[in-house]
């Protein structure tokens, strides 16, 4: 198991868990270093002073708040630490909500927490706490110190493990107010035929149907200019424009999505799609070489 | 001071052949306080310049290529136009091709929030999109390409306007069985699990997101304003914490409103 960010005691009344904790988001990214086209060499980052023409130490580098009033102040990097948070080794509990009054957009990052300790007496208060929260409709509400900032929290039961969730504070969300609603409410017969389109193209959420197809096609880049070769950028679609007969639209797609049998990819047609189609496909269901597959070599292994 | 918010990005969600066209806004916006870095001496401003490793010289822009890094000091270098194109469609349009129930999305997948706004001479069709939603209790499902990189997106009403969230991938999220855990022992007994409950039921609160301040921000403001005024910083102050030997007697003591 990874190294835990972060470790100390859940503190729950006079309870403390001693737990650690993991991030629940791993970086799959695919993450490039910048070079120089000529030489290939690493390229570095100076600091410099726009005054003296210089490159100065990272010692002689302050931190300017401008206020309000046209007034600059100048923070130090000792004075930063001292305002740091006191490193605690708590996640203090103050209160339990109702995770239903949460809206998600409050939730920044998830992780778990993991009991830790040899003693059978923490891993007991661990298991006590999962079986209190698991089937209760709150989550505990709380704050924690982590690399000199201190977070608001909220911990509930996840995959049957203590989840820790950070959170966004109420004033960083931006109010809806000032965001264009649209128009008037649509009449019925409209909201009827448009609810009908979006029960036609309803499914169950099934995150693993969807892939990172811009992690795939950066794959391929990596792969194809490893070999040499260069890669096209993909054609735009067209615009679309506004339709102006709502309801004569809503009739259109509404038939599209109900004669269409979704998704149409079975064998027997494979052959009439274009490379680029087929591409895709193969990308979507991970088909090993397929950057350096012809057409014919494409529907095969699609077939097999 | 309500300024009139300026949209991200400008284009349409498409369901079937209707078109609904949108502007993008921030729904989230940190308020971590944030600094420019200078140079204390003068303070002038500092200058991040980028140099070749190996020349010693700066090297402009144009000379940058991004490495993709094989391991052993070998790269695979790419234009910077090349790792753009893998970037996706980039029409503006995010055609949504599956609804689904909202209620079933598990929050985790959900990473940075955006509103939408309705698109010039798009208003009915925007409303029309919202009230669908809200009547079906659904999400939109579509692929959305946003500063050179293609995100999944749910679309699905909040208050009153249609956002956007972008979402992790499947296999970003670490499962919960990955988070070895010794589960031996005994398991809590009955009482302490009733205890435990009514000590939750006991701090149960309503969610009020007004009363949480971030204290850090506070106290970074608080110490910038007094140094513009020439006075000192208090510093902060600390708790400790330890280890509950006897499980009962500390859910007896927390009941008691011992804390």
């Amino acid at each position: 198991m990874a190294r835990p960010l972060w470790s100390g005691s859940l503190s729950f009344g006079l309870v403390n868990v001693p737990v650690a904790l993991f991030s629940a988001v791993r970086d799959v990214d695919l993450h490039f270093n910048q070079l120089h086209e000529k030489d290939g060499a690493r390229i570095d980052t100076r600091r410099f002073c726009s005054e003296e023409e210089r490159e100065i130490p990272l010692a002689e580098i302050g931190h300017a708040y401008d206020l309000d009033d046209d007034k600059t102040v100048i923070v130090t990097d000792d004075e930063l630490d001292a305002l740091a948070p006191r490193k605690t080794r708590t996640i203090d509990i103050e209160a339990f909500v109702e995770v239903a009054a949460i809206d998600p957009l409050y939730f920044d990052h998830p992780y778990f927490l993991a009991p830790t300790g040899e003693s059978e007496g923490p891993r007991r208060a661990y298991r006590l706490l999962l079986e209190v929260m698991r089937d209760s409709e709150r989550v505990a509400l709380g704050r924690f110190v982590m690399r000199a900032k201190e977070y608001l929290v909220t911990i509930g039961v996840r995959d049957d493990r203590m989840a820790l969730t950070t959170m966004r504070f109420g004033d960083e969300l931006r109010p809806s107010k000032d965001i264009d609603s649209g128009g008037k409410k649509p009449p019925k017969q409209q909201l009827e035929q448009a609810v009908a389109l979006v029960e036609a193209l309803a499914t169950e959420w099934d995150p693993s149907a969807w892939r990172d197809c811009y992690r795939a096609r950066l794959e391929d880049v990596i792969e194809r200019e490893r070999k040499g070769r260069r890669i096209k950028a993909p054609e735009a679609q067209e615009e679309p424009t506004p339709v102006p007969d709502l309801m004569a639209a809503l009739e259109r797609s509404l038939a599209e999505a109900s004669g269409k049998e979704r998704p149409s990819r079975r064998d027997g047609d494979l052959a009439q799609l274009s490379r680029e189609e087929l591409y895709e496909r193969a990308q979507k269901e991970d088909v090993p070489g397929r950057s350096s597959m012809s057409k014919d070599e494409l529907v095969k292994a699609l077939r097999g | 001071m309500p300024r009139k918010p300026r949209s991200l990005w400008n284009g349409s969600i498409t369901v079937g052949v209707i078109v609904v066209p949108v502007k993008l806004y921030t729904a989230v916006e940190s308020k971590t306080v944030h600094f420019r870095e200078v140079h204390l001496a003068d303070e002038a401003k500092v200058e991040h310049r980028r140099f070749c490793s190996a020349e010693d010289s700066e090297v402009p822009y144009e000379e940058v290529v991004r490495g993709f890094d094989l391991g052993d000091g070998e790269y695979v270098v790419l234009e910077k136009e090349e790792i753009a194109a893998a970037a996706g469609d980039r029409s503006h349009v995010v055609a949504l091709e599956q609804f689904v129930e909202t209620a079933r999305i598990d929050p985790v997948f959900y990473e940075k929030t955006y509103y939408l706004g309705a698109g010039d001479g798009g208003g009915d069709a925007y409303r029309l999109l919202h009230d669908a939603l809200a009547a079906t209790e659904r999400a939109g499902l579509g692929r959305f390409t946003f500063h050179d990189r293609e995100y999944l997106a749910a679309v699905r009403p909040l208050d009153g306007v249609l956002a956007l969230h972008t979402m992790r991938f499947a296999d970003e999220l670490v499962s919960g069985d990955e988070i070895e855990f010794d589960d031996a022992g005994r398991a809590p007994a009955k009482r302490e699990v009733e205890m435990a409950g009514k000590l939750v039921a006991s701090l149960s609160e309503d969610f009020d997101p007004a009363k949480l301040k971030d204290e850090y921000r506070e106290t970074v403001l608080d110490f910038i304003e007094r140094k513009a005024a020439g006075k000192k910083p208090k510093p902060p102050k600390e708790r400790p914490a330890e280890e509950t030997p006897d499980l009962m007697a500390a859910l007896e003591a927390s009941l008691k409103g011992g804390s």
